[in-house]
C-alpha cells in the first residue's frame, strides 16, 4: 500500500477527526474526559457499534435491513420472558435471545432469497411484523426483575473507566474482521455481494450466503439489545423507539462513515467501528456543550450528509490519479 | 371473457376486487360498519393516509424512496401551528408557509440526489434526521396547542353529516394527480423517468428537473397531509409523521406500484388506502387488539408485493 493511499483511506481519516474532536470536546467542555464521561461514552459505544456492525453484516450482500431495531427488541424480550415468564437460568436465556435473533434474520434471509424481492421492502414488512408480534406478546410491559448479573455487568468498570460491554464488542468486531478475510465463509459472502451470478457460477451458493448473512445481522442486532439491557437493567420494549426505528440512522452512520459500499461486496470492520464511534463521541461531545439535546438529530443528519460527500470526492480523486 | 382478462390487467381491478370483498365481510359479520358515524371515521382515516400514500407514490414512480415523508410533513406541521400562535399569522398565511416548508424540504432531497449522486435512500435518511432534528430543535417536542378555531372548525366540520370536511383537499390532490400523471407532459416524463433514466436522457427529458419537481410535489402533498393532521387533531403535535414510513409505503405497493419505477396508479393507490383503512377498522370493531394492526399491515405488505411479482410473471397479451 502506497503512502498516499493510506493517508487517503476512509480509516485514518476517521481517526483523524476522532483526535480532532477529542481535542475539540476536551478543551471546551468541561468533565468530557473525566473517567466517568470516558466509561459512559464506551459504553454507549459499545452498543451503537454492535448496531452498526449488524446493519455492515447485511449491506455485505447488497441489501439493507431495515427491522434492526424490531429483531433486536424482540430477541431481548425473548430473553426476558425466558428469565421471567419460564425461569431458564440467565446464561441460557442469553443464548435464547440470540437464538431468536437468528431465526428472525433466518426469517428475512429466506423472504429475500425465496421472493427475489428487494430487502428493503421486505424488511420493512417484518419490521411491522416483528415488533407487533412482540408488543401484543409482552402487552408491552417491560422486564423489571432480572438477575443483578445483568445490572451489574453494565455497571462494571476496568481500569477505573473501561466498561466490559465495549470490550465484548470489539472481541466482536475481531471476529468479524478474521471472519470476512480469512475464513471460506466470509469470502463467500463478499463475492455473493460483488457478484452474485459470477460467485453462483463459480460454485458459490449465492442464497444460502445471503440467508447467512440475515442471521448474522440478526444475532448482532439481539447483542446490541442484551447489552441495553445490561445497561438499564430492564428490557424494555421502547428501548429502540416506535417499531426500532431509532435505531436506523445509527445503524447505517456507522458503515457509511465506514467505507462500507452500500452497492455490496466490499466491507470495513474496522471503518464500521471508527465510524460508529465518532458518532457515539460526537453525540456525547455536543450534549456536553449544551447545544441543546434536541438539536443533535440534525448533527447527525449532516455528518451523514457530509460523509458521503466526502467520500465521493474522495474516491474521485484516488480514480483520476489511478490509486483506486 | 376477453372483457374479464382486459379488466383483470388493469390496475385498480384487483385492489377493487379485495376492497368489495373486505367491505362486504367486514360488514357480514358487523351491523354498525356502514353507519353513518362509522363511514365518517373511516374517510377520515383515507383522507389522511391518501395524501401520506400519495407523497410516497411519485417518487416510487420514478423508482426512488423517500424516508423523510414523515420528517417533512411533521416540519409542516409544526410550521403551520407554530405560525398562529407564535406569530399570529392568519390561517391561509400559516398554510403558504407550511406548503413553502414541504416544497422547499422536498427541493432539497431532490437537488441533493441529483448534484450528489448519491442514492435517494441514503440522503433521504440523512435529511429525515435534519428535518426531525429541525423539528424537535424548534418546538423542544412540546406541542403548539393555541390553533385559531377557524381551524378547528375545518378539522370537524362534515358535508351532509357524513363526508368530512378534510376529505375535500385529498379528493383535489387526487384528481390533480390522476390528470398530471395521464395527460400532462410533465407526468409522463416522471413515469419515463421511471422506467428508463437513461433513454429519457436520450430522448431530451430533463431528468434532472424532473427528479427535483417530484420531490417538491412529494414534500407539498406530505406538508398537506401534515395540515390536516393540525387541523384534525386541533394541536401540533412534533410526532406527526412519526409512523408514516410503513403507511406511506403499504398503499402504493398494495396498488400494484412497481418499487423499480416506472408504473403507479392513482387510483389503485387509493384503493391500498381504503382496503388499509378498511382492515384497521375491523380490526377495532371486532375489539381485536390494536397491537396486531401493525402485524397484519406488515404481512399485507408482504403479501401485496407477492402477489404483485406473480402479476407480473403472466405472459402478457392484449391490451395491457
Amino acid at each position: 500500500m502506497s503512502r498516499t493511499r493510506f493517508f487517503l483511506s476512509n480509516e485514518f481519516g476517521l481517526v483523524l477527526l476522532i483526535a480532532v474532536f477529542a481535542a475539540i470536546f476536551g478543551l471546551a467542555a468541561t468533565g468530557f474526559l473525566s473517567p466517568f464521561n470516558l466509561f459512559t461514552l464506551g459504553r454507549n459505544a459499545a452498543v451503537n457499534i454492535m448496531i452498526g456492525l449488524s446493519m455492515m453484516s447485511v449491506i455485505v450482500t447488497g441489501g439493507l435491513n431495515l427491522a434492526i431495531g424490531a429483531m433486536g427488541v424482540s430477541a431481548a424480550m425473548f430473553a426476558g420472558w425466558l428469565i421471567e415468564g419460564v425461569g431458564v437460568p440467565w446464561p441460557l436465556a442469553l443464548a435464547g435471545g440470540l437464538a431468536c435473533g437468528a431465526g428472525l434474520g433466518f426469517i428475512n434471509g429466506a423472504t429475500v432469497v425465496r421472493s427475489g424481492l428487494h430487502s428493503f421492502i421486505i424488511t420493512l414488512a417484518t419490521m411491522s411484523i416483528f415488533f407487533g408480534v412482540m408488543i401484543f406478546l409482552t402487552r408491552a410491559e417491560s422486564y423489571r426483575d432480572l438477575p443483578a448479573v445483568f445490572s451489574d455487568f453494565g455497571r462494571m468498570k476496568f481500569a477505573g473507566y473501561v466498561s466490559p460491554l465495549l470490550l465484548v464488542t470489539l472481541a466482536t468486531a475481531l471476529v468479524l474482521a478474521w471472519l470476512y478475510r480469512r475464513t471460506v465463509t466470509g469470502r463467500e459472502m463478499l463475492a455473493a455481494g460483488a457478484q452474485p451470478g459470477a460467485a453462483e457460477l463459480s460454485g458459490i451458493r449465492v442464497g444460502r450466503m445471503v440467508i447467512l448473512c440475515h442471521m448474522l445481522s440478526g444475532v448482532l442486532a439481539a447483542m446490541a439489545a442484551l447489552m441495553l439491557v445490561a445497561r438499564n437493567g430492564a428490557a424494555i420494549p421502547s428501548m429502540a423507539g416506535q417499531l426500532g426505528q431509532d435505531w436506523l440512522l445509527l445503524a447505517f452512520l456507522g458503515p457509511v462513515l465506514g467505507g462500507t459500499l452500500l452497492q455490496g461486496g466490499k466491507v470495513s470492520v474496522l471503518g464500521t467501528v471508527l465510524g460508529a464511534f465518532l458518532v457515539t463521541m460526537l453525540q456525547s461531545g455536543l450534549l456536553m456543550l449544551q447545544i441543546g439535546a434536541f438539536w443533535v438529530q440534525t448533527f447527525l443528519g449532516l455528518m451523514l450528509l457530509i460523509a458521503v460527500l466526502l467520500d465521493k470526492a474522495r474516491r474521485a480523486y484516488l480514480a483520476r490519479r489511478n490509486l483506486a | 371473457m376477453s372483457r374479464i382478462s382486459q379488466l383483470s390487467r388493469t390496475d385498480w381491478f384487483g385492489p377493487l376486487l379485495a376492497t368489495l370483498l373486505a367491505i362486504l365481510v367486514v360488514r357480514g359479520f358487523s351491523e354498525t360498519f356502514l353507519s353513518p358515524y362509522n363511514i365518517q371515521i373511516l374517510l377520515l382515516a383515507i383522507a389522511v393516509n391518501a395524501l401520506i400514500a400519495f407523497s410516497q407514490m411519485v417518487i416510487i414512480a420514478i423508482g426512488q424512496m423517500n424516508l423523510s415523508v414523515g420528517a417533512i410533513g411533521g416540519l409542516a406541521a409544526i410550521t403551520f401551528a407554530g405560525a398562529m400562535e407564535v406569530w399570529g399569522l392568519p390561517a391561509p398565511l400559516a398554510v403558504m408557509l407550511a406548503l413553502g416548508v414541504g416544497a422547499a424540504c422536498g427541493a432539497m432531497n431532490g437537488a441533493l440526489i441529483r448534484i450528489t449522486g448519491i442514492s435517494a435512500f441514503v440522503i433521504t435518511l440523512a435529511t429525515l434526521s435534519i428535518f426531525k432534528g429541525i423539528n424537535l430543535g424548534l418546538t423542544e417536542a412540546q406541542p403548539f396547542y393555541g390553533i385559531p378555531e377557524g381551524v378547528k372548525a375545518f378539522g370537524n366540520a362534515t358535508i351532509l353529516g357524513i363526508v368530512p370536511l378534510i376529505f375535500v383537499p385529498t379528493l383535489l390532490v387526487s384528481i390533480a394527480l390522476w390528470y398530471m400523471l395521464r395527460r400532462l407532459p410533465v407526468g409522463r416524463f416522471i413515469l419515463a423517468v421511471g422506467s428508463n433514466e437513461h433513454a429519457a436522457e436520450l430522448s431530451g427529458i430533463s431528468v434532472t428537473a424532473t427528479v427535483v419537481i417530484v420531490h417538491v410535489l412529494s414534500g407539498v402533498i406530505a406538508a398537506i397531509a401534515g395540515i390536516l393532521l393540525v387541523a384534525r387533531l386541533e394541536i401540533g403535535q412534533p410526532s406527526i409523521g412519526d409512523d408514516w414510513l410503513i403507511l406511506s409505503f403499504a398503499a402504493p405497493v398494495i396498488g400494484g406500484a412497481v418499487l423499480a419505477g416506472g408504473h403507479v396508479s392513482v387510483s389503485a393507490t387509493l384503493l391500498g388506502v381504503v382496503i388499509v383503512a378498511v382492515i384497521t377498522q375491523a380490526l377495532v370493531l371486532f375489539s381485536i387488539d390494536p397491537f396486531l394492526v401493525q402485524v397484519v399491515l406488515g404481512a399485507m405488505i408482504l403479501a401485496a408485493v407477492g402477489l404483485n411479482r406473480l402479476r407480473a410473471h403472466q405472459p402478457v397479451s392484449g391490451a395491457g
